[in-house]
């Protein structure tokens, strides 16, 4: 699992959307999506997701990392990790397996953590 | 058959004595062949295709990027290998290509070394390094799903296929737009930082930037159609539409090749 380990890193080819640009639409990413500027429709990519203290995010958001920083108003489904900085605003509901929270951070919203593990023995006990 | 299409700018006298061992150079190697100068009598377009008729398989340019630039978007149609000879200054995409200036130059092109690579296109225009508008204000990059637009006054768009720009492709942690074979144009907006205080104020560097990897946009203006200047050769008014063309070029490239 990696979370923007480094920027030699990268798989697939990065996209970032900076501080002065505006996104309206259907976005889909082929690899990490860096955001600090507006993103308005949808924001998809099977890599990281990484959105700065300037990003406006008016959109359902999907992705398979999430480092917030900033404010996202929909709904969000993660497939692995999300962290939470102090400065993050999430006002919609949160999906994730793995979810860190720093001191600060705004979940407005209902947070479901989906885990295979824990949902097996769970299936076992209801055949009891 | 080898055809050398020298640039305008080699007939200065300064140049003779480069082109004096380039020529012999070629000829030890046994890669000698038929030489045609540019000039503003005969069109580019008209001396590439008269070489094809003479039966050239291998194209050589003799000059600087705007030479490569000028005799690359007529190739595309033809099928021919293309290669360099970077003479005098502004030799940047021979450098990406892993070309060394001048006799050396000759070495490389008898290695004979080809890779196809990706060209731009702007509406039926073919390029190879990139596509500017200096004012992006106003710009709308239609991308089929979703549209990209810049809110800054001074932001300016850049479309690149090989970025020849000195201070993205050596200087920078992250490298953008230097992989010809990668099938992706980067759409790269940038911003000029907001100078604070005297320690800043000298400093060049550009602190908002975004890339977008692109197969395919279309460039188009809310207000006034606006300039769009392709490989510092041709200029198009907006609404313009680019695409990658994938592996449209052969060409001949050096193992210091940076891609």
């Amino acid at each position: 699992m990696s979370l923007f380990p480094s920027e030699e890193n990268t798989q697939g080819s990065e996209t970032i959307i900076g501080q002065s640009v505006k996104v309206d639409g259907n976005f889909r990413g082929d690899g990490n999506v860096t955001v600090d500027g507006e993103v308005q429709g949808s924001l998809k990519t099977n890599h990281d997701l990484k959105i700065g203290v300037t990003a406006k995010i008016k959109a359902e958001v999907e992705a398979r990392n999430l480092i917030l920083s900033g404010e996202i108003k929909g709904n969000i489904k993660i497939r692995e990790k999300t962290q939470l900085n102090k400065s993050a605003r999430i006002h919609g509901n949160l999906e994730t397996k793995i979810l860190i929270v720093e001191e600060g951070a705004i979940l407005n919203g209902k947070c479901t953590m989906v885990n295979d593990q824990i949902q097996i023995p769970e299936i076992k006990k209801a055949s009891k | 058959m080898y055809y050398y299409i020298y640039d305008a700018s080699l007939n200065d006298k300064k140049y003779s004595s480069s082109i004096h061992r380039i020529e012999n150079r070629l000829m030890q190697l046994g890669i000698s062949g038929r030489i045609e100068k540019l000039s503003l009598l005969k069109s580019f377009k008209e001396t590439v295709e008269d070489a094809v008729k003479k039966g050239a398989t291998t194209i050589v340019a003799v000059g600087n990027d705007n030479t490569v630039s000028k005799i690359v978007s007529v190739l595309p149609s033809l099928n021919i290998t293309f290669g360099i000879i970077p003479v005098g200054p502004n030799n940047q995409i021979a450098r990406i290509l892993g070309i060394p200036e001048g006799e050396q130059a000759c070495d490389v092109l008898s290695a004979r070394i080809t890779e196809k690579i990706d060209l731009g296109k702007a509406n039926q225009y073919y390029f190879i390094s990139s596509l500017a508008i200096p004012q992006s204000k106003d710009i709308i990059v239609d991308c089929g799903d979703y549209n990209i637009s810049a809110s800054s006054n001074h932001s300016s768009l850049n479309i690149y296929n090989i970025n020849t720009t000195e201070k993205s492709g050596y200087g920078e942690k992250k490298r953008y737009g230097s992989n010809p074979k990668d099938g992706l144009l980067e759409v790269v907006f940038e911003s000029p930082k907001q100078s604070h205080g005297l320690r800043n104020f000298f400093k060049k560097e550009y602190s908002t930037k975004s890339i977008f990897p692109l197969k395919k946009l279309k460039i188009k203006c809310s207000t006034n159609s606006l300039p769009v200047i392709v490989d510092g050769q041709v200029t198009f008014k907006t609404p313009v539409t680019v695409e990658v063309a994938p592996k449209k070029l052969k060409v001949i490239v050096g193992k210091n090749r940076m891609f």
